[in-house]
């Protein structure tokens, strides 16, 4: 045996009864670790919040991916999020309109926005979100691929949006923050009649 | 006097046969005297002679008969008739050797006439006794008509022998006088032949020996080689002096003319033409011929000249070349015997190094056997790492079961944490709904959704590390059967190398063999090398003697060179 080896060898023995104490311990961290764990959290929340200097309205979105594109509703739309669960399809609906979901016991219609917005078909979709829209007592699900949480920004953020109107998109689009997230008109969406379904088919 | 030499001489020769001629005719006629002389002596002795012998004979005839007539015996008669048989011939003889003179022919036949008579009484007497007897006889002889007739007949032989006597005499004194005559003439004739034949050859010797004696002095100048000598001879003669002369001259005219020519192609103009006088003339005909041959052997010289003093050149820089080459062998070959002594140095050490090597491969078939040895311990090492690899892995496996289920309740964990959030998120918009009194729940709903969101990291910290975790078990686990499939090879390689090991100890042990032989060959080669070092001090005098030989083959060449050009100085100076 060589010295390198030697090396090697007495290395891994070494790091073998590292692991073996911090089995033993039960990965739990030294005290040490925790004080500095506990004191970073404090200062992260003694932090002054940066959004609020700036002046005028706050206004509340909960953004959500769908396509590759970052979107955004004002919270007050949105009802709640879950999993999408158990989709059952709708026979003789547009194609926007991908089935209809139980949702704590309330039937809720389900649709694509991209289908909706006819925009063209690209991007990777998981689309295992649901968002759960209501206003003036509309309720509709959405799908999307993940929900990214809820942010609070300036409303003086917002700016109109710079990108050719694709589809139908562009007439719900209230504007894009600074993050580049479209922040969609929920209310409009629900109101459009073109969401009413008033297909007839003939048995 | 235009007379031909032939003339001359024939007249000179004329002179002396008429001389001999006129004495040879006076020798004939003397000597013919002189003959004619000496035979009348001749007969006249021959006629005394015969003249005694008829003498004789009529003795015997006489005495015959007488003793007959006296005695009767009849004995007596054979000299008679010898005698009478004798006699006629005799008297044919004295008369045909009688002087030829009317008186002497007169006499002679008297002379037959009585010795016929004479006999013809012998006869008669002896018949007359033969018939008469003796008295008859003796009465016969009584009448001396016997005697007397022999008496006259003495008388007339004495007479013609005075005859005779007379005749000789006169022949002599004419043979005499013949003889002191002819004498005379041979003397006198010989004296004047030579007076006149001294005086014909001293003119045919002015008129032709002169000429002739220049002729051959001018002969022996051109023969000599000198062609401008002139004759004085007159060249108008007619005779064959004449004609030589002008032929002579001629003749050295031509040769004059030759060596004009000759002395023309000595200086060089081959140009000059020679036209033979006829068909038979040779030097002509020849010195046209030499000048001809002499043009092409030339304009050949010429030629070759050139093509020498081009290949002059051309040895000359060969030969140049050549000594350079021969003196850069001469440096690489003191190279190459440097080199010679390094080999014979380095071949010196191989055989050492080869006895070396030869112990080391001792050495190294019993290291090879140790090696044999520590393979197979390496053998049986790696079997127990083998199984000590596969110990491993199962470890390892049972760490990643582990780590699935750790994986597991971390997912729990999340789903709790994902539901938290959207607890949190609700209540948020609960609170906001309650406006002013719900604030204080926002803030506890905001904290909530944290903790929400810190789990969720945490758990996603955790299943990162749990996939590290199952990486590194993975690779772990591949390492481990890599290790496992590395010690099989081994394994194998380790076999694999115990066999080439022992393989190697054979051809180590073989090497050893080799080397030793090396190690002798080497020595041989180290002995072979000195012997190359030795030659190679033969070859360095040789390419020195080379070199140096090289030098005077230039030299030569060089020479070679300026003959060439002096050849062609030379050759050009004949104008062809």
């Amino acid at each position: 045996m060589n010295s390198p080896d030697e090396e090697r060898w007495s290395d891994v023995r070494a790091r073998l009864a590292a692991v073996d104490a911090a089995i033993e311990h039960g990965f739990s961290p030294s005290p040490e670790e925790e004080q500095e764990l506990l004191r970073a959290r404090a200062r992260a929340l003694a932090a002054q919040p940066e959004e609020s200097v700036a002046p005028g309205e706050l206004i509340a979105i909960t953004e959500f991916v769908l396509a590759g594109e970052h979107y955004g509703f004002l919270l007050e739309h949105v009802r709640s999020v879950s999993v999408l669960t158990e989709l059952t399809p709708v026979p003789c609906v547009p194609p926007f309109i991908v089935g209809i979901v139980n949702l704590r016991g309330q039937i809720r219609t389900v649709i694509d926005l991209r289908r909706f917005f006819e925009l063209p078909a690209k991007g990777i979709t998981d689309a295992n979100m649901i968002i759960l829209l209501e206003n003036a007592g509309m309720q509709l699900a959405i799908l999307a691929d993940a929900v990214r949480g809820v942010h609070t920004i300036a409303s003086a953020e917002m700016r109109p949006s710079r990108s050719a109107p694709v589809g139908r998109r562009a007439d719900y689009v209230r504007g894009v923050t600074a993050a580049g997230v479209i922040v969609l008109d929920a209310a409009r969406l629900l109101a459009d009649k073109r969401i009413i379904v008033e297909e007839q088919v003939e048995v | 006097m235009n007379w031909t030499v032939g003339k001359k001489i024939s007249a000179g020769f004329g002179l002396a046969l008429a001389i001999l001629v006129l004495i040879g005719a006076a020798a004939f006629r003397n000597t013919n005297a002189l003959r004619a002389s000496n035979d009348a002596v001749s007969r006249a002795h021959h006629a005394q002679a015969r003249l005694q012998l008829l003498l004789s004979l009529l003795m015997d005839v006489e005495s015959g008969s007488r003793g007959y007539v006296i005695t009767g015996d009849e004995g007596y008669l054979a000299p008679y008739e010898a005698a009478g048989k004798e006699l006629p011939r005799v008297l044919a003889d004295v008369r045909s050797m009688a002087s030829r003179s009317t008186e002497a022919e007169a006499e002679t036949a008297q002379l037959a006439a009585m010795i016929e008579e004479r006999r013809g009484f012998a006869e008669a007497l002896v018949d007359l006794r033969r018939a008469s007897g003796f008295e008859a006889a003796r009465a016969e002889v009584e009448t001396n008509k016997g005697r007397e007739l022999t008496a006259k007949i003495r008388q007339l032989v004495a007479q013609l022998e005075e005859r005779e006597r007379g005749v000789l005499q006169a022949a002599r004194n004419e043979a005499h006088a013949t003889a002191r005559r002819t004498k005379i003439w041979i003397i006198g004739g010989t004296f004047a032949a030579a007076v006149l034949l001294s005086f014909a050859a001293m003119l045919i010797a002015r008129d032709i020996a002169r000429p002739l004696d220049e002729f051959s002095r001018v002969a022996e100048r051109i023969a000599g080689g000198d062609f401008s000598v002139t004759l004085t001879t007159d060249r108008r003669r007619t005779d064959e002096v004449g004609v030589l002369t002008r032929s002579f001259e001629k003749m050295r005219q031509r040769l004059h003319l030759m060596s004009g020519a000759a002395k023309q192609i000595a200086a060089g103009n081959l140009t000059i033409k020679v036209q033979p006088q006829s068909t038979e003339d040779a030097i002509g005909t020849a010195f046209a011929a030499m000048a001809e041959s002499l043009r092409s052997v030339i304009e050949e010289m010429v030629s070759a000249v050139n093509v020498l003093a081009s290949s002059a050149s051309e040895i000359l820089g060969s030969t140049a070349q050549l000594a350079a080459s021969a003196s850069e062998t001469a440096t690489a070959l003191t190279e190459t015997t440097a080199t010679v002594e390094e080999v014979k140095q380095t071949s010196r050490l191989s055989s050492q190094k080869a006895k070396y090597v030869s112990d080391e491969a001792q050495r190294a078939v019993a290291v090879a056997q140790s090696g044999r040895r520590s393979v197979n311990e390496t053998i049986e090492g790696m079997n127990s790492i083998r199984q000590g690899t596969s110990a491993v892995a199962e470890s390892i496996l049972s760490l990643s079961a582990q780590s699935q289920a750790i994986g597991e309740i971390i997912a729990t964990v999340d789903d709790l944490a994902a539901q938290s959030k959207l607890l949190a998120v609700n209540a948020a918009i609960e609170a906001a709904k309650a406006g002013e009194e719900g604030r204080g729940f926002s803030v506890v709903a905001q904290e909530v959704r944290s903790l929400a969101a810190q789990s969720r990291a945490a758990t996603t910290q955790v299943r990162g590390i749990l996939s590290e975790i199952q990486k590194a078990t993975t690779s772990a686990v591949l390492a481990a059967e890599q290790g496992g499939k590395a010690v099989e090879l081994g394994v194998q390689q380790s076999t694999a190398a115990g066999e080439s090991i022992a393989a190697l100890a054979e051809s180590i042990a073989h090497a050893a063999q080799a080397a030793t032989q090396i190690a002798a060959t080497s020595q041989q080669q180290f002995v072979g090398m000195d012997q190359v070092a030795l030659a190679m001090v033969s070859v360095k005098t040789a390419s020195t003697q080379t070199v140096a030989s090289t030098r005077q083959a230039e030299a030569a060449a060089q020479e070679i060179h300026a003959l060439g050009q002096k050849l062609k100085a030379i050759v050009e100076r004949f104008k062809v």
